[in-house]
């Protein structure tokens, strides 16, 4: 292990408690981005999209009980804590750290730079209260919170479902959230930032997608790209009515690209995507 | 981008005739039924394959799968049967799966092992592996390989399949990671592993139907089903599972509720790779033993 790695996860390890009642921990594992698949297999995938740096992983153990597995993930910025958190957001708040979901006998929260998950084996009557005990104690040994990423503030507030809009990079992930196409049309490639948020209207529910490129130039081939496979048959430049009989619609602001899907109409389409450059103005650019 | 791409668009097209369109997208361009000769997959299940604790019961699941390889090939013997698998010179690697949250299980690999014994195979000229197949001498030297795993979902494959079990054979499995393990077939082609697999089993007798947290596991989401999907084909085989996997999460979730990443490296294996058939009308489905709560 580099010094460096070492430091990193003597720092995550100290925010975990190194007892839960009764429950008593073992050594700790550590992983980073190159070997997460160890412990993860094929699942670490989602978190190096998310450009993971390390994991701690510790293990409570008590005989009789089922064990408690802490992961604590350093993402490396809070945008990234955030935006692995949004991955899956089914589940009750728990009212820890910055955002939280419990289900099933699993927290997962988020805080600062960190993503942390705490699950038990089996959800019993002892075991829920300790793993939502563990989750409150770890997030209060993060000494800060983390700052939300800015994407967030160009969503319009008007019918936005606030605890459902997800951060990423990659386009499986998009997928996974709402299906767009089985090729990056959208060059997300990775490096570019993206939210997407669901807003409740009369007709149902329309998603909007707000795309941030790291530079004008992707943004533009982005733009063209998802044009040119989403809706050639566009009577009008980035609005098209598709088969459901809702509208879509695009937009290009400098480095940001917005798309309306799923709206009533194409009124609101239009209304959504002026609104969020709106918001943009106001709120500056993503990327400095 | 040269082929054009498959958007949602596409999808709302075909939805309204798709009975699991919202489960598979975007695997559904791939999975198009297509004109051939059916492949067998056999079902058998049998109450009694788990013990009242939900272990495993060896016996009853090596007279199961010799059930499954009989049916499979067309044999009433199961010795014959096996013979109809392996040739007594075979040297013969057996890949499982040890993931510790849901692993072949010893008695699915002894059971195959009896098997591959009672067609003539030495004990010495076989070995059961998973993560060191690339440094056992049996592997390297393997004439004839047996794939078993345990059918889950999976957080980046969609499905932790037949077809995926076979990421141990590449060094780095992370390059076959790409547009979420879209070209796993692939490995199935290189020169070690191709022409070699003589038989698959997709473990049916927990399956994971839904993943949560880093490690996608609850045992809250497993449910016995106590069953064996056996086939020649792992494409089949895989597709067959899928289907069970899909129906216990509509029966769950009260809905179609897609999988964490669409497994579309089951319907490329067919279109893209020519590994075998995931279309449901070119399988040939043999179900025996037990039939409540079968799904499919």
């Amino acid at each position: 292990m580099t010094a460096q790695r070492s430091s990193g996860a003597a720092r995550l390890a100290s925010f975990i408690p190194r007892t839960a009642g009764p429950w008593l921990s073992e050594a700790d594992r550590v992983y980073d981005a190159e070997t997460i698949f160890q412990y993860l297999d094929g699942a670490g995938e989602v978190y190096r999209s998310y450009n993971m740096k390390l994991l701690v992983s510790r293990r409570f153990h008590k005989d009789g009980r089922p064990d408690i597995v802490v992961d604590l993930f350093d993402m490396g910025s809070p945008d990234d804590a955030f935006g692995v958190f949004t991955h899956d957001l089914d589940g009750e708040d728990a009212g820890t750290g910055q955002g939280s979901n419990y289900k099933a006998g699993l927290l997962s929260f988020w805080k600062d730079n960190y993503f942390v998950s705490v699950q038990t084996e089996e959800e019993t009557k002892d075991s829920k209260p300790a793993v939502l005990d563990l989750g409150q104690r770890i997030a209060a040994a993060i000494p800060k919170n983390g700052p939300a990423p800015k994407l967030l503030s160009y969503l319009p507030p008007e019918g936005l479902e606030a605890g459902r809009v997800c951060y990423f990079h990659n386009y499986s992930i998009l997928n996974y959230h709402f299906f767009v196409a089985d090729t990056d049309i959208l060059l997300l490639g990775g490096k570019a930032a993206a939210v997407l948020a669901s807003y409740k209207t009369a007709g149902g529910e329309s998603k909007l997608l707000v795309v941030a490129y790291p530079d004008e130039a992707q943004a533009a081939r982005a733009y063209e790209s998802f044009g040119k496979n989403y809706m050639p048959d566009a009577k009008k430049p980035g609005l098209v009515r598709t088969e459901d009989k809702k509208w879509t619609a695009s937009a290009r602001a400098g480095d940001v690209v917005i798309v309306v899907f799923n709206a009533d109409s194409d009124e609101f389409a239009m209304t959504q995507l002026a609104a969020v450059q709106e918001l943009m103005a106001a709120a500056g650019p993503v990327r400095k | 981008m040269s082929a054009k791409a498959f958007t949602r668009r596409d999808f709302l097209k075909v939805a309204s005739v798709a009975p699991l369109a919202g489960a598979l997208i975007p695997g559904l361009r791939a999975g198009q039924a297509g004109a051939g000769p059916k492949v067998r997959v056999v079902l058998v299940r049998d109450p009694a394959a788990l013990d009242a604790s939900g272990r495993p019961d060896g016996e009853v699941i090596g007279r199961i799968l010799d059930e499954a390889v009989s049916a499979l090939v067309g044999e009433t013997d199961a010795a014959a049967a096996w013979k109809r698998i392996v040739r007594p010179d075979d040297v013969v690697g057996i890949k499982t799966n040890v993931w510790d949250k849901l692993p072949t299980t010893s008695a699915v690999e002894q059971a195959i092992k009896r098997g591959v014994m009672s067609a003539g195979v030495p004990e010495a000229k076989l070995s059961i592996d998973d993560r060191g197949v690339l440094r056992n001498p049996i592997f390297q030297n393997a004439t004839t390989l047996i794939n078993a795993r345990p059918a889950r979902t999976h957080h980046w494959a969609g499905m932790g399949s037949c077809i995926k079990n076979y990421i141990q054979f590449v060094p780095r499995p992370s390059d076959y990671h790409g547009d979420t393990c879209a070209d796993l077939a692939a490995i199935w082609n290189l020169p070690h592993v191709k022409g070699k697999t003589r038989l698959n089993i997709l473990v049916m007798l927990t399956p994971l139907f839904h993943g949560i947290g880093p490690s996608s596991y609850s045992r809250e989401f497993t449910w016995p089903y106590r069953g064996l999907i056996v086939s020649r084909d792992p494409v089949a085989a895989d597709a067959t599972g899928l289907r069970v996997l899909l129906a216990k999460r509509r029966e769950h979730f009260g809905e179609d509720r897609p999988l964490p990443m669409t497994p579309h490296h089951i319907f490329l294996a067919d279109t893209r790779h020519h590994l075998g058939v995931s279309a449901e009308d070119r399988i040939e489905l043999v179900r025996l033993g037990w039939r409540e709560g079968a799904l499919v």
